[in-house]
This record gives C-alpha cells, sequence and structure tokens, in this order.
C-alpha cells in the first residue's frame, strides 16, 4: 500500500474516531440552551488539538517508515481520485446545508444548527477520504 | 467499478525492456509505480497525455500498447 493511502487511512480513522467521540460525549439533555454552544466549544478545542498530533504523529511515523516514497508527488491518479472525492462529498454538504436551513426557519437552536452543521462537515470529509480509498483500492 | 474498454500491452513491453519495472516505467512516464501498476491491471484509465508517454517510452505507437476492446461496444 502507498504511503498515500495509508496517510488516507490514518486520516479516516482519526476523523471517524474523533467526531464520533464529540457526538457521543456530547451533553445532548443541553442542547436546547445558550450552553449548548459552549459546550460544542468546549469539546471541538481539545477534539482539534488531538486530531492535529494524532495526524503529525501518525504521519511522521509513517514516513519514517515509507522514506522511499515521502518525495513522491501526487501524480495525475491521486489528482483524479482527489478531485472525484471531493465531487462526491459535495452532496452531503448541500443536504446538510439546506437541512440547516430549514431547520433555522423551524426555530432550531444555535446549538442544534452548530451540530448539525458539524455533522454535515464529519459526513463529507468521512465522504470525501472514504471515496478516494475506494477509488484506490477498486481502481478506474 | 467497470473496467475501461481497452486492454493494454504494458507488462509484455517492460519484460521486451529489459524487464524494465513498474517503478522504472514510472519515473519515465512522470507518474508513480502504483499508477502504473493500476493501469496495467485495468484499473486506471490513464490520460491522452500518459499513454503517449508510455507509448513512447517503449518507442512504439500508441495502438501497438493500448487496444480497444470490441466486445466493449
Amino acid at each position: 500500500m502507498a504511503l498515500r493511502e495509508k496517510i488516507h487511512w490514518v486520516t479516516l480513522v482519526t476523523m471517524a474516531a474523533a467526531f464520533g467521540w464529540y457526538f457521543l460525549v456530547y451533553p445532548w439533555q443541553i442542547a436546547d440552551s445558550p450552553a449548548g454552544v459552549w459546550a460544542t466549544a468546549g469539546l471541538l478545542v481539545p477534539m482539534t488539538i488531538a486530531i492535529i498530533v494524532v495526524m503529525t504523529v501518525a504521519t511522521a511515523f509513517l514516513a519514517i517508515r515509507n522514506r522511499a516514497e515521502v518525495d513522491i508527488e501526487e501524480d495525475e491518479r491521486d489528482r483524479s481520485f482527489h478531485m472525484r472525492g471531493t465531487h462526491y462529498a459535495y452532496y452531503p454538504l448541500v443536504v446538510g446545508i439546506w437541512i440547516n436551513i430549514f431547520l433555522i426557519f423551524w426555530g432550531v437552536s444555535q446549538a442544534q444548527q452548530l451540530n448539525l452543521m458539524l455533522a454535515t462537515l464529519a459526513v463529507a470529509e468521512l465522504v470525501r477520504i472514504g471515496a478516494q480509498l475506494y477509488l484506490y483500492r477498486r481502481g478506474t | 467499478m467497470a473496467k475501461p474498454p481497452f486492454t493494454n500491452d504494458i507488462r509484455t513491453l517492460r519484460f521486451l525492456a529489459g524487464e524494465m519495472t513498474q517503478g522504472e516505467l514510472g519515473d519515465r512516464v512522470g507518474v508513480t509505480r502504483q499508477t502504473i501498476a493500476a493501469i496495467e491491471q485495468g484499473k486506471y484509465s490513464p490520460s491522452l497525455e500518459v499513454a503517449f508517454r508510455i507509448a513512447h517510452t517503449f518507442g512504439k505507437p500508441l495502438e501497438a500498447v493500448f487496444q480497444w476492446d470490441e466486445s466493449a461496444d
């Protein structure tokens, strides 16, 4: 497996674990109050730091173990898969944004809107990385 | 995923070119070893530029490297 593909796997697992943790530990009982927004901030800060640390350590570890591939630049296949992954991720992103727009008119709390936006972002990212990994495995 | 509607003789041509490795061909064409492997296995359709570069590396016309699969019509 190529270094680039390994890094995609690490990113997928890290993102799934980080957002999974966020939605599991979020205090949903206060999601309809202003405190819910601050709860999001309180969880996002350690989550973001954890993602940066894990990705940095894992990428450095993989780079050391695959030194020959470190300087290899993206080629047309990598760029094509990246673009297609981004294209597929666009759909959940648009659906999530439209749902959020309707919920704003529905009078849903700010914290719930924030959580829906985060869920939309998480799904879009997982679709993007997942699609790239699928294309690397199955091809075309 | 559907296979490309053409086959290729890259593996044979590599063998005839002094058992050139996928990595060597990739370096000469400007793509990674994995991309050459994917093209050989019919898992990736290269751009016209890369297809021509591969043919040029072997000193062959494009049709000698890539053949349209008539059953794909």
